[in-house]
């Protein structure tokens, strides 16, 4: 029986906890322990009271939103000129924060399609949550092009349509591609995470109405569409699940990608470069693992679901974390490489600048936050203490931010005519429209923790040793 | 084996002490068993048996029971495949009828039917048709939402997404024969079966009413706005339009030759500050000779002069004082008339010039002017005359006072000058040290 | 349905005589073609061996892609503890085991240089440093001259041999000690393995290969020639492995799941190709920088256009849209058809990499005859000027590279101790 353990055990994490399932082929030990999975997940939605510290961080989190809602309510009546913005640094903090959150919102789908193509199974304990927060990263992102706009009412002129004008948008612009991809990523990203909770609220409604609450057996019942874990309908599911994880795949890697060319297709020094797409995609999900465990760490602290939120999983996030963040180092070292091989005095200029000119702070704050702290991460010792990788990945999460920053605001600032140098401080609605939409992340992150399924049960019930308990040969 | 615990679920499988008063038809036997194994070896021998109409439930896709129960591939991937590429299709074909086709636009001098550029939407709608093909195409094929089911009225089978294991098999298949398919399902190890009966009442065992319900009260909702923007369209009303963000419709400030209450005077307009500069031509363009070809005159001013007040003017026919009509102000001249005057007029004057030209082969009758015509008024105009043409324009001619700076007018006016002699000239104006050269 | 967890008793897993006859048959076909080659080279109107040398730059950068492609295959194995690939590692480190002849084979050009030749970088010819012709790459030739590009070479060489050899020597230990922990010290060893990887790699790219048209540059070319190099690599381990079943030996170990894998890999590898590759070329495209799109310009105009549609179409658009389905990947026929064609491609990936840089623009200055390098001049004179020696030359360094593979497989051809064997021989695939 131990060989046929290994065959489920995922080769990426060794069970520690081996000894602690007995003989998994003795009768009802395998559904005790599927009952167990249920049990540790469900309570946290059927949870009477919320607990006092979800409270609090919900408290809080509105708070945020609500000067987030302030600060748009300002922006819309008055104009793009509450924010910091200039005619040389026309985009700053706006888009640095789309590209920030989009980047973010990059690892749930890599957890949920990328991890399960490679047949990563210790991504069953985190994937749904990080699902759910690229949902509301995506969301987060898809206000600041629409703000940046200034009119964002007048926004549905990109969709196209037929209009007496004989109007259409032009498909040549970046941006356009930016609407599409980041239009098909929020669709694809809702669809596949509410297919993967089907099971899962069909889970909830059973355990409802076996309680007696019929109006939430009810809503559950509706929205798990009557899922009743017949075989025939979970070979569909699966290989539906399966294609949509291989569809997901190219998507985030064309999402960044076409984010990147945003920039990389003008001629402006430090954007203009061939990296751009693959670096990007590198970073996004470096940024976005570091948000997951700053997420999942609390949470699994909170919750009490260390014996599903395993350690080795930490430590496999930890090295994507030091794997992507090498990659991002070596695309800075390849582009001030390039920069000087190429013989293009501006862009030359325009890399010296980053890390010697008015914005060096922010240029060593991205080096030191993407390429050196997560150096700490070698160790194992780190790596197994939570609260040392909460707060390394915080100064990730603040690092990236800088890495967007420092290639928006110091290229912008620093274009091909001196005339136009300027420099860029933000205002305090830049501030406080991005607060905001840290606000509204957690705000939505909470209510999806009180209200649903939080651990894919089915997912993490699937790759169990019972899962394949009373096999004969 | 897990036969041992059978017997306590046995008792009451007996007889299924349904909660609902009556039984309806019998739908099929459900019958559960202990781990994800058994229900697979279960599953094979379901089949064996020849069974057709049978399916296995549990929480988790159950390794390996797809091939026990003998489930065929499904064809979603062939879908999908196709939905991509009408997807490709659509997403390409978007591109180039609206960019390329319908509304041709010059955007960086990149071809308007730019490929490269047009490959990022493709595969955006690619993939977004694809995953549409998925996610209905898959939730179609299992035949769901279907929030009704016989199943649901099973009690045990509330487990079936926690941790029961189960294999039904519906009494519409040929082999179905309650006994002996019991005493099949209890061999393969069932822990528990149950009789699955369908409602008594006929209604509930197709889709509830209030679903309909819904479906048709959400359309009608989803319709309405449709049907003011189809009634807006096609009928005329006298209201402005409803303005929900002013954008610059309505814009706080004051109109000229409005009231205003804050001034003493009430009126929004201002006089001039204390420092203004004046730009009344008077005072800045004094030498009207220059500025506008015209002197004082104490005939009556010629029609269409541009000033209208103070004393009468008349065109100079010289040059004004400011302007030296040497031999460099006639190359000047020569070299302005070839940029601003010879795509109508002609490098000669007579008014062959390429627009002109290009006008003609296109069946076009309009001419541009002969300058050096003796017949024509042209030659026998005064220069300022001439010079306000050039400045203010005439007939189907643009004034160019905004391209050609003043000095640069005269400069042309002296080589229309030299034009309109050199193109008129006879015998008697080639010096008579030359007239030899001439054949 | 379940395959087996051990090694089926039957099983024929000695190399026995498979390497020392794949490796006479290699030096065999290196012989022969590379003998031709050099008889073509030297009649070569061209003269200076010049089309033999860009050739073997070709032929060589081909070898040295797919044994690196293997490199990373095993580095990544270890990293993420990977199974599938157990039972076919042994051959894998075959492939990235010939590495220290593939270093050999390449002082073919590399003395060339030292020596002072000046035809096959055009950095390496004197004309390189006129500072009026030249004045946007005077400053790098500080990188690029002979004698630090041969010192880079060497880097290269004993960084990727080392690399290889050092997870083939414990791997192999393990056959006799069965020790877990070698594993576990291998796996350690591969997170630095990778990063060095990575850095050669991109370098090498920049150096061998971008350097052919010294005065263009693009950020993610290392990026791309990684992923061409990983499909040539993952096709040439489908070859391998199905022409050692061929022999009789593996037969039961390797099964259609595990096909399945490698024609996923090349799968993906196709697509990211063509992800950078696009990229690459989008970019530059957009951009419209002259500095850029020169590169380009002799790329998709005159003769060569027709052979970036035959990329686009031959390299990625076939193989994606049948490679897309299940069966192509596990039927062994249709895997040899596009592991062949694939091959084919990632050769032809290479030449349209580098050929266009052959023809070198001269013009009189002042009475004296300047070179002005590659990409200069009008494109629509600029032939393909396919010749056969290209081919030749190509043929006899994968000869080259089979002797580098057939001297690595002997012994075990699988890890019979690996304590992931079990799971990969039962691997399946969803």
């Amino acid at each position: 029986m131990s060989t046929e353990d290994n065959t489920v055990d995922a080769g990426g994490s060794h069970h520690d906890d081996e000894s602690s399932h007995g003989d998994i082929h003795a009768p009802g030990k395998a559904r005790e322990a599927f009952r167990q999975v249920t049990k540790d997940v469900a309570w946290v939605a059927e949870a009477p009271k919320p607990h006092k510290l979800w409270l609090a961080l919900f408290g809080i989190a509105v708070v945020l939103t609500m000067i987030g809602v302030y600060c748009i309510y300002v922006l819309v009546t008055t104009g793009i000129g509450v924010w910091g913005n200039s005619n040389t640094v026309c985009w700053a903090w706006d888009i640095t924060n789309f590209v920030w959150w989009i980047g973010i919102g990059h690892a749930g789908t890599l957890i949920s399609a990328v991890l399960f193509l490679t047949r990563q199974s210790w991504r069953t304990s985190i994937n749904r949550a990080a699902e759910a927060m690229t949902i509301f990263a995506v969301m987060c992102a898809g206000l600041f092009p629409l703000l940046h706009t200034g009119r964002p009412w007048l926004a549905w002129w990109m969709i196209p349509h037929p209009n007496d004008m004989g109007m259409w948008p032009q498909f040549r612009s970046p941006l356009m591609w930016d609407v599409f991809a980041v239009t098909t990523y929020a669709t694809t990203s809702i669809l596949f995470w509410f297919m993967g909770l089907v099971p899962d609220l069909a889970t909830f409604r059973d355990r409802c109405s076996a309680r007696g609450q019929h109006l939430r057996a009810a809503i559950y019942g509706v929205v798990s569409l009557g899922w009743r874990g017949s075989a025939r309908q979970w070979h569909r599911y699966e290989r539906a699940y399966l294609i949509l994880a291989g569809l997901s795949t190219p998507l985030v890697f064309s999402v960044h990608s076409v984010v990147s060319f945003d920039f990389a297709t003008s001629q402006l020094p430090g954007w203009h470069t061939t990296i751009f797409p693959p670096y990007f995609v590198a970073g996004a999900i470096f940024s976005g693992f570091a948000m997951v465990l700053t997420l999942m760490l609390p949470a699994r602290h909170i919750f009490n679901l260390k014996h599903i939120i395993k350690q080795n999983h930490i430590h496999a996030m930890c090295k994507i974390l030091l794997a992507t963040g090498m990659m991002v180092g070596l695309a800075y070292a390849t582009e001030f490489f390039i920069a000087w091989y190429s013989g293009n005095i501006y862009e030359k200029f325009a890399f010296i600048n980053r890390a010697f000119g008015p914005f060096w702070w922010s240029y060593f704050a991205m080096i030191g936050c993407n390429v050196l702290i997560p150096q700490f991460f070698w160790f194992k010792k780190v790596r197994e203490n939570p609260v040392l990788v909460f707060i390394l990945c915080i100064f990730v999460n603040i690092g990236m931010w800088f890495e967007r920053f420092v290639i928006i605001a110091t290229s912008l600032a620093r274009s091909y005519l001196p005339g136009q140098w300027s420099y860029y401080s933000p205002t305090r609605y830049d501030v406080g429209l991005f607060v905001g939409t840290i606000g509204l992340f957690f705000t939505l992150f909470l209510l999806f923790f009180r209200f649903l399924p939080v651990i894919a049960m089915s997912e993490v019930k699937g790759v169990m040793p019972e899962a394949h308990a009373g096999k004969r040969h | 084996m897990s036969n041992a615990d059978k017997h306590d679920h046995h008792d009451h499988d007996a007889d299924e002490p349904q909660a609902l008063p009556a039984d309806g038809d019998l739908h099929g036997l459900l019958a559960e068993y202990d781990t994800p194994g058994e229900l697979v070896e279960a599953a094979r021998k379901v089949r064996d048996a020849g069974f057709t109409e049978f399916d296995c439930y549990s929480p988790f896709p159950v390794h390996g029971i797809d091939e026990a129960m003998g489930i065929k591939r499904t064809i979603l991937p062939v879908l999908i495949f196709g939905g991509g590429f009408t997807g490709l299709i659509l997403g390409l074909l978007l591109q180039w009828w609206t960019n390329a086709f319908n509304w041709p636009w010059n955007i960086s001098g990149k071809p308007t039917w730019s490929i490269p550029a047009n490959i990022p939407i493709g595969f955006e709608t690619t993939i977004l048709l694809s995953v549409f093909t998925t996610f209905f195409g898959m939730w179609t094929l299992n035949k769901l939402p279907q929030v009704w089911h016989p199943l649901f009225r099973n009690e045990r089978f509330n487990r079936v997404t926690d941790d029961g294991f189960f294999l039904g098999i519906e009494a519409k298949d040929r082999r179905f024969d309650a006994e002996t398919t019991t005493k099949l399902l209890s061999d393969a190890g069932a822990i528990g079966i149950d009789k699955i009966h369908l409602d008594p009442d006929p209604a509930k065992k197709v889709m509830p009413k209030w679903i309909f319900a819904v479906i048709a009260a959400t359309t009608a909702l989803a319709l309405i706005p449709f049907a003011i923007a189809a009634k807006a369209r096609n009928s005329k009303s006298s209201e402005p339009h409803i303005h929900i963000f002013a954008d610059m419709d309505f814009q706080p400030k004051y109109k000229s030759d409005v009231a205003m209450d804050e001034f003493a005077d009430s009126r929004a307009n201002r006089g001039n500050i204390e420092g203004t500069v004046s730009r009344n031509p008077a005072s800045l363009k004094a030498d009207e000779a220059f500025y506008y070809g015209l002197e004082d005159d104490p005939t009556p001013a010629p029609e269409g002069a541009p000033v209208a007040t103070g004393p009468a003017k008349r065109w100079i026919t010289g040059f004004p004082k400011a302007v030296d009509a040497d031999q460099r102000l006639m190359d000047r001249g020569k070299q302005r008339f070839e940029i601003y005057c010879t795509p109508c007029h002609g490098y000669d004057g007579r008014g062959a010039g390429t627009v002109p030209n290009r006008v003609a082969q296109g069946g076009g009758l309009w001419q541009a002017q002969n300058l050096v015509d003796p017949g024509k008024k042209l030659i026998t105009i005064p220069n300022g005359q001439l010079f306000n043409t050039i400045s203010n324009g005439a007939a189907t001619m643009p004034g160019y006072a905004g391209q050609i700076p003043h000095r640069d007018r005269w400069a042309i006016v002296l080589y229309v000058r030299a034009l309109q002699r050199a193109q008129n000239a006879s015998l008697d104006d080639v010096p008579a040290d030359q007239k030899g050269s001439i054949r | 349905m379940s395959h087996e967890n051990t090694l089926h008793p039957d099983e024929k897993y000695k190399a026995g005589k498979l390497g020392s006859s794949l490796a006479k048959a290699g030096a065999g076909i290196a012989v022969v073609f590379l003998g031709i080659s050099l008889i073509l080279g030297s009649m070569h109107p061209d003269g200076h061996m010049r089309r033999f040398l860009y050739s073997f730059v070709i032929g060589w950068s081909y070898i040295f892609s797919i044994s690196i492609g293997m490199l990373w295959l095993i580095i990544l194995h270890y990293l993420v503890r990977g199974r599938w690939v157990t039972v076919v590692r042994r051959i894998c480190e075959a492939m990235a085991g010939a590495f220290p002849l593939i270093f050999v084979a390449g002082l073919v050009f590399v003395i060339p240089l030292l020596a002072g030749y000046q035809d096959l970088y055009y950095w390496a010819h004197p004309d390189a440093a006129n500072p009026e012709l030249n004045h946007t790459m005077i400053h790098k030739l500080v990188w690029l001259n002979p004698q630090f590009f041969a010192v880079r070479y060497v880097i290269y060489g004993v960084g990727f041999s080392g690399l290889a050899s050092y997870f083939r020597k414990w791997s192999r230990a393990q056959d006799a000690s069965g020790d877990p922990a070698i594993s576990e010290k291998l796996r350690i060893a591969s997170a630095p393995a990778m990063i060095l990887f990575s850095v050669l790699t991109c370098a090498a790219a920049f150096d061998i290969l971008m350097s052919m048209a010294p005065k263009w540059y693009s950020t993610i070319y290392g990026v791309n020639f990684w992923g061409s190099a990983c499909v040539g690599a993952f096709s040439a381990l489908a070859l391998i492995t199905i022409g050692i079943q061929r022999t009789g030996r593996l037969t039961r170990s390797i099964t259609p799941e595990h096909y399945h894998d490698i024609g996923k890999w090349m799968f993906s590898f196709t697509f990211f190709w063509a992800y950078t590759g696009f990229s690459q070329f989008m970019l530059q495209w957009y951009g419209n920088m002259p500095e850029e799109t020169v590169w380009y310009k002799y790329r998709l105009f005159g003769e060569w256009q027709w052979v970036s549609i035959a990329m686009l179409i031959g390299f990625w658009a076939f193989p994606f849209v049948f490679l897309l389905s299940r069966w192509t990947k596990r039927i062994v026929p249709s895997l040899v058809f596009f592991a062949v064609w694939q091959l084919v491609f990632h050769w032809l990936d290479l030449y349209w990499n580098v050929m266009p840089q052959y023809d070198w623009q001269t013009v009189f200055h002042e009475g004296q005859k300047i070179v002005i390098g590659p990409l200069s001049g009008n494109t629509a004179m600029h032939h393909v000027g396919f010749s056969p020696i290209d081919v030749t030359v190509w043929l006899g360094l994968i000869g080259v590279f089979l002797v580098g593979v057939g001297r690595n497989l002997t012994g075990n051809l699988i890890p019979v101790k690996d304590p992931t064997l079990g799971l990969s021989l039962s691997h399946e695939n969803v």
